[in-house]
């Protein structure tokens, strides 16, 4: 039972980080190769928040999360007021983390350096994980339904076309990465008080790759496309030994192959609840026909 | 002034293996107006077929050359016929294309480190030990080599992009690769032979970095460098590709030799920023701004 809950356990937080990049890149189309860089600001200042300033658990990694937000305001701010999109915007990301990793392996007071932060009481369990998953995905869900998701997929698809229309694309993209920026440094910030140490690599640029491809694999404009992956590649490793060897180098090729024959990923434009509710629909009619069928019959 | 000389010295030979990196990026993107990620992924195959060449069978230098540029070249072709070339008959957009290129980095990276694990190797070749005194300034011979080689094959392949009928080809795809193609180019071919060059650039890199430092899969991370360093010539800019690479050479070993060699990494990514907001387009790019 405790391994069932472990891994449900790694699939919340799993959950709560994709949540954020669907936005970013689902929804946004801005890809980014940085996003463990905000899981690692999101971790270290909710450790420090906790063990050198007494704060409470949840209120310390909430404060973690608000910081790699506005970490995530901070690098927004020079990249998208130069409109850097596609691959400038990517590196620029992959910057980013890569400076995060490259100053926590190196600054000494605190964190330690390479040496890693250790000592962090373990306070995260499965009810907090569950609750968290579901008021993150609540508001994701709704911010995705209002009219700055709507903003998002028009500024993804004609970015011109949407500037013209009136909107304001520098602030429904900056908007797009603190979201991002607020659920990675969560979730970074929930798993070091499951993990209880904390060091610069725990975040590198595999932990990207992991984030990337839930939102590649689960598809673009779809939360609960993402979500899916999220929570599958989360519980594979954990489940497969031999897959968390081979996980990268399946996660690539896949990417190769998802991109070259369904580019808009495995739940691209689909909601699972909207495919349900079709199936169900339709067996419904199935059924129908078949008793008025009989009906006639006999 | 003696050490300055050095660093700049030891930096432009670093910034020619750049350089040539810079110049199989910007290539690509010149044409395709995609950044082929897996560019690093690429020239750590080379670094590994020298290795193999010369520690497994023994061969001599040159043959591991032609082992290094032999294999790249293969590995970019391939990219580019099962990947990149579907892709574009599909019309895919260029986000597609970048994380396709990601995918097949992260796939050969991953996929050597399994088999031969992530530890670092060293190839069994004894360079001549020798320093080539240059007044004050004492270089290693290697590094001499790769800035010469280096220079030389850049050299050539501005010969042959400006001077034989294929160049012509590859530069009119680049100004406007459809209306290249309804001028009876074929842009089949070009993209085959830009493709092959870049395959090029990297085994030549890949060599040199496999005997000057170090092999091991995560090598390709370098090709990073590269890329911000043609960021700074300009995207898609071979002359700005090849000034940006030793500029960022120089740049680095100044500031790995006179503040910090530590922070040397975020040194380059903090340039990297500060070109995209004070000149986006970088020193020669065209105006870089997309239009839908």
């Amino acid at each position: 039972m405790k391994y069932t809950a472990t891994v449900l356990l790694l699939a919340g937080i799993n959950m709560i980080a994709v949540s954020g990049c669907t936005v970013l890149t689902g929804y946004g189309g801005m890809f980014s190769l940085g996003q463990a860089g905000f899981m690692s600001i999101g971790a270290y200042f909710a450790a420090c928040f906790h063990i050198y300033g007494h704060i409470p658990f949840l209120l310390a990694v909430l404060l973690g999360a608000l910081v790699s937000t506005a970490a995530a305001v901070l690098i927004g701010f020079p990249v998208l007021k130069n409109k850097l999109t596609g691959d400038y915007f990517a590196v620029c990301m992959l910057g980013f983390g890569e400076a995060v990793r490259l100053i926590s392996a190196n600054f000494k007071p605190y964190i330690k350096g390479a040496m890693g932060l250790t000592g962090i009481p373990r306070k995260t369990t499965l009810t907090v994980v569950v609750v968290c998953t579901l008021v993150v995905l609540f508001l994701i869900r709704n911010y995705l339904k209002s009219h700055y998701g709507k903003n998002l997929i028009a500024i993804r698809q004609q970015e011109v076309a949407a500037e013209m229309m009136g909107m304001n694309i520098m602030s429904n993209k900056m908007w797009a990465l603190a979201i991002s920026g607020f659920t990675c440094g969560f979730a970074g910030a929930l798993y070091a008080f499951y993990a209880t140490t904390m060091y610069p690599t725990t975040y590198g640029s595999a932990k990207s790759t992991d984030l990337n491809a839930a939102v590649v694999f689960g598809g673009v404009n779809s939360l609960s496309g993402p979500m899916m992956a999220a929570i599958i590649l989360a519980a594979m490793p954990e489940v497969l030994r031999a897959f968390a060897m081979w996980r990268l180098v399946i996660y690539g090729l896949l990417f190769v192959v998802i991109m070259l024959f369904r580019p808009e990923g495995l739940f691209g434009n689909k909601e699972i609840a909207g495919e349900l509710k079709r199936l169900w629909r339709w067996i419904k009619r199935v059924w129908a026909w078949r008793t008025t069928g009989r009906k006639e019959a006999g | 002034m003696a050490i300055f000389l050095q660093q700049a010295i030891t930096g432009m030979s670093i910034g020619g293996i750049y350089a040539l990196l810079a110049v199989g990026y910007a290539l690509i993107y010149s044409i395709f107006d995609f950044t082929n990620f897996a560019f690093g992924a690429m020239m750590m195959m080379g670094s590994f077929a020298c290795l193999f060449a010369v520690n497994s069978f023994g061969l001599p230098i040159w043959a591991a050359f032609a082992a290094a540029v032999l294999i790249t070249i293969i590995i970019s072709l391939a990219t580019e016929l099962v990947a990149y070339r579907p892709m574009r008959t599909k019309g895919s957009s260029r986000l597609t294309l970048m994380i396709a290129a990601m995918g097949v980095d992260i796939f050969i990276v991953n996929l050597m480190t399994l088999i031969f694990g992530g530890n670092i190797k060293q190839v069994n070749y004894a360079w001549p030990i020798r320093t080539i005194a240059i007044g004050p300034v004492n270089v290693g011979f290697v590094d001499i080599l790769a800035l010469v080689s280096c220079l030389v094959i850049l050299a050539f392949l501005w010969l042959f992009l400006d001077k034989t009928i294929y160049g012509v080809a590859i530069r009119a795809s680049a100004l406007d690769t459809n209306t290249a193609g309804l001028m009876g180019i074929n842009t089949n071919t070009i993209s085959f032979l830009v493709f092959a060059i870049s395959g090029l650039c990297a085994g030549i890199a890949g060599f040199f970095f496999g005997f000057k430092y170090a092999v091991y899969p995560a090598m390709g991370g370098i090709s990073t460098k590269a890329f911000i360093a043609s960021v700074i010539g300009g995207l898609g800019s071979l002359p700005g590709a090849v000034i940006g690479g030793l500029l960022l050479g120089v740049l680095e070993t100044m500031i790995s030799g006179y503040v910090s060699s530590t922070y040397r990494d975020l040194f380059s990514y903090a340039v990297l920023i500060i070109v995209l907001l004070l000149m986006p387009n970088g020193l020669f790019g065209k105006n870089s701004r997309e239009k839908s």
